[in-house]
């Protein structure tokens, strides 16, 4: 070996509950050189990160670095030894000024803890040349765009002499004048012989700047493969390449009428780069229809949904039809009582009522229907909350439990409980399956198919492209917000969904 | 409902407490004289219970009503200025003041509607203009009070030609209406059998709890959030005005200088001590009842035991207490860990720190050889945890 690589990673696992975000990952990252780690969302790329950077210190395996065994015990620690990372989600202080950031927790200061900051912001004045950005050091950060936050993160990583630097999509909220300044930035950093590891599922830029591609894929390591010898077709196959899981794939044959049609939806997102979060999106759902909306993070799935169910606060311009008559919620109450249902995305903070019990958590959205004149009747309750735990086989020790005690996937199905006690007519699952266990999935499966049977139309997304594909009539691919592709069940391949998601030109 | 295990262990305390009151108090009053002191702890608790329980519902809704004191002086003030208005000659005579039943009863009401609009504009400030519930209420904090104070002597010049800082209350019926102790009692016992079973009988109950809990997933289950803020806070306000209406009638005067001056807090520490988390999402009425009753028994044992100037330490023993109740429910839910009580430098400066607080206070309320002999207890015993710390963490 001629050159020692930097990083060396051996044998990584990570577990989070019963979910495993990486498994026996093995591969080198080589000095100087940008290293592009690619995958679909869920593939592990950004837990493998956060365990190079010392964020996550409990994992399987080992991890070398300048050919020697180390146990980051912190951020501080990795950062000490010359590792820095740059979050998706920056962690700045937006309070603070460019300087304070740049040196927070490393201030230079004088006798008796004077801060110097004349020196500070000089210090802070050159990083920034260096990095083409023309913000002051003096300024304060909240009132900078999104794409000078970032440049002020890698900034403080350049005072900190980090020579591995970890960037985490750094791209997906930045003007393509941004892009192009952060790609000059990182060419200079490489010629000065900075390591970065580049996480990213954008091809044009994994293929610009990338020396060397891994492909990660079920928090497996698929392959390395250096940029000269690859193709993106071949690098979009190897990241979505699995086998299908045997899902039996039989069309529904039930489908009915159109019961929701959206026409020209427009969701703007002021004060952005690109300044909409939804473009000009139609389509049409009908009874006994599964739709699935493909589509990377930040694709604005979950907006769609949102908007549908009348819980975007922002204003949004186009028609949305339920039932052929034109409908405009100003609150998910109203969605609610025309017959939608929505399971979120995010679980824990907008499904769960943590200080509520498995019964109540199931029979929120139901109370209002077997109450009279605003009492509840306990003995109602308990029939649909025991008669829903039954049909969807919620495992848990009773009603009264504890609803945090419970498994992700039996949190998930109580959730689903609580929608369908509505009686609903369109349904709409914000990925249903997230940290979901293998078991509770196929019930979620099982469930779908058989209330696509029994005539209600369903928008489905997911962040596995098996899953949509193995349950969806039809699906629309959202890029940005805007849709790149309609696909009919025959023309289903993961490739397709993948190209259209990541604007590859197949 | 029915009560909780949490509920039965302050229930156990206060039998404590009243048994220990009982064999430090030299005279033995809640022995000798059993039907008194019944009647002075049930008037107390009925006058704290009134509006704590307004404080539990906000707090259970994820809110915190920092006017409670500020709105009892201010509806005192308004009851106090509608019988003026509406019954000048019957307010101002001194000898045989006769309010007629129909003037007071159109001042309760209106009262009650000054409340009500009250906790509107705070329904209003937190979910339409966006403010923090703690600023919302704070604004009202102060400027309640002295809104109040502003109004008396207009009020008073217009009407009786002499500007005045207070309204006095001759008449004995409206007296009679909070010193009889019963007709508190009871108003106080149906609104909280009320509140209890709005809370855990209805669908407005399990809102509440539900948007306590998880306001935005309230909002995404098709819950009107805002309209059960504008509830809990109106109903907050309301039973302020309800107990500003006693405290007038029980003191014979609207001084709104004095009236209610800090007692939001002692209704937070009630609905604190009594199981709501300031978290939202959790706590009970009959919880909250308890947690008056106990306050009211500490306060009141210890008046028995120093016999004079109990008042002063009345801020005293809620801190404690609130502290005591809080720190109680923190460590239960981390039971289990270990952790350090004395670390760094801070657990250094809490050896004399707490040492000083717990002999100032025992040498005020029994005496300095007292003071001295706890002072050195706590010091050593603080010490004592901090050596076997350092050892510890030297171990691992």
């Amino acid at each position: 070996m001629g050159n020692q690589s930097i990083f060396e990673i051996r044998d990584v696992s990570k577990r989070f509950g019963g979910v495993t975000a990486l498994e026996n990952v093995s591969f080198e990252i080589q000095p100087g050189k940008v290293h592009a780690i690619v995958g679909e969302n869920g593939a592990g790329k950004s837990t493998l990160m956060k365990i190079l950077a010392g964020i996550l210190t409990e994992f399987d395996g080992h991890i070398l670095l300048r050919g020697e065994a180390i146990q980051f015990t912190g951020p501080c620690d990795a950062e000490d030894r010359g590792v820095s990372i740059i979050h998706q989600e920056l962690n700045l202080v937006h309070q603070l000024s460019v300087a304070a950031n740049i040196y927070l927790g490393r201030e230079e200061h004088g006798k008796f803890g004077w801060l110097r900051q004349q020196a500070m912001d000089k210090a802070a004045e050159a990083l920034l040349r260096r990095l083409e950005c023309q913000v002051r050091s003096t300024d304060i950060v909240g009132s900078l765009r999104v794409g000078d936050q970032q440049l002020v993160e890698i900034a403080k990583s350049l005072s900190l002499e980090a020579d591995v630097l970890i960037m985490d999509e750094p791209t997906s909220s930045l003007t393509e004048v941004e892009v192009e300044r952060l790609f000059r930035v990182m060419e200079s950093l490489r010629a000065a012989g900075t390591t970065i590891l580049y996480i990213s599922h954008k091809m044009s830029e994994v293929f610009r700047l990338a020396d060397t591609i891994t492909v990660l894929r079920d928090g497996r390591h698929v392959r390395t493969l250096p940029r000269q010898e690859t193709s993106p077709g071949e690098v979009t196959r190897l990241m979505v390449g699995r086998e299908l899981k045997p899902f039996d794939a039989k069309t529904h044959e039930h489908v009915g009428d159109v019961l929701l049609s959206v026409r020209n939806l427009f969701l703007p997102w002021p004060g952005h780069a690109k300044p909409w979060r939804l473009h000009d999106i139609s389509f049409e759902l009908r009874r006994g229809e599964v739709l699935g909306i493909a589509g990377l993070m930040g694709a604005g799935r979950t907006e769609l949904m949102e908007c549908l169910f009348g819980a975007q606060p922002a204003s949004l311009s186009g028609e949305i039809r339920l039932r052929g008559s034109r409908v405009s919620w100003s609150h998910p109450r109203d969605a609610l009582q025309a017959g939608m249902a929505m399971v979120t995305e995010d679980r824990k903070n907008l499904g769960l009522f943590a200080q509520l019990n498995v019964g109540q958590n199931i029979s929120l959205c139901h109370l209002r229907e077997i109450a009279r004149s605003g009492v509840l009747r306990p003995q109602l309750e308990r029939q649909a909350v025991t008669s829903t735990m039954e049909q969807l086989r919620i495992k848990a020790p009773g009603p009264s439990a504890v609803i945090g005690q419970l498994s992700g996937g039996n949190q998930q199905k109580c959730i689903v409980g609580r929608w369908l006690l509505t009686k609903p007519q369109v349904l709409l699952l914000d990925d249903p399956t997230r940290g979901v266990d293998v078991g509770a999935k196929e019930e979620i499966y099982e469930l779908i198919r058989t209330l696509c049977e029994q005539g209600l139309a369903i928008l489905l997304t997911s962040s596995e492209l098996p899953e949509l594909i193995a349950l969806c009539d039809r699906m629309l691919v959202l890029r940005e917000g805007v849709v790149t592709a309609e696909l009919v069940r025959a023309d289903f391949t993961e490739e397709k969904i993948m190209a259209a998601a990541t604007g590859v030109a197949e | 409902m029915g009560l909780a295990r949490k509920d039965w262990g302050l229930l156990v305390a206060i039998g404590m407490v009243i048994g220990l009151a009982l064999l430090a108090d030299p005279q033995r009053t809640y022995w000798v004289n059993p039907q008194e002191s019944a009647v002075d702890i049930v008037r107390q608790v009925t006058m704290l219970g009134l509006f704590a329980m307004g404080s539990a519902l906000v707090i259970i809704a994820g809110g915190i009503d920092l006017s409670s004191g500020s709105v009892i002086a201010f509806s005192g003030t308004i009851c106090a200025t509608l019988m003026l208005v509406l019954a000048p000659e019957a307010m101002e005579s001194p000898r045989d003041p006769q309010v007629s039943l129909a003037v007071m009863a159109a001042a309760i009401a209106g009262t009650i509607v000054v409340g009500f609009l009250v906790g509107s504009l705070h329904a209003w400030l937190i979910t339409v203009v966006g403010l923090p519930p703690f600023v919302a209420t704070l604004a009202s904090l102060v400027g309640l009070r002295s809104l109040a104070r502003a109004i008396i002597p207009q009020v008073t010049e217009a009407i009786t030609g002499r500007a005045s800082n207070q309204i006095q209350i001759f008449d004995s019926r409206f007296r009679y209406l909070a010193n009889s102790v019963w007709i508190p009692f009871v108003v106080f016992v149906v609104l909280a059998i009320v509140l209890s079973f709005l809370l855990g009988r209805t669908v407005i109950g399990r809102h509440l709890y539900a948007l306590g809990g998880n306001e935005e997933a309230a909002r995404l289950s098709g819950i009107r959030t805002d309209r059960l803020k504008w509830l809990a806070y109106s109903i907050s306000a309301m039973l302020s005005s309800v107990a500003g209406i006693f405290f007038i009638g029980e003191q014979s005067v609207a001084d709104p200088q004095v009236l209610g001056m800090g007692y939001e807090l002692n209704a937070i520490a009630a609905a604190v001590v009594g199981g709501c988390s300031l978290q939202g999402g959790v706590g009970t009425i009959p919880g909250t009842v308890l947690g008056c009753v106990f306050l009211r028994t500490v306060m009141d044992g210890i008046a028995k035991v120093i016999k004079r100037g109990a008042d002063v330490y009345e801020g005293c023993i809620v801190g404690i207490l609130v502290v005591l109740a809080v720190a109680m429910s923190q460590f239960r839910q981390t039971s289990g860990q270990r952790r350090e009580m004395l670390p760094d430098a801070l657990g250094w400066v809490m050896i004399p720190t707490l040492a000083l607080l717990g002999g100032a206070i025992s040498t005020f309320l029994i005496g300095p050889r007292w003071g001295l002999a706890v002072a050195a207890i706590l010091a050593s015993g603080l010490l004592g945890t901090k050596v076997r710390e350092l050892a510890q963490a030297r171990q691992s």
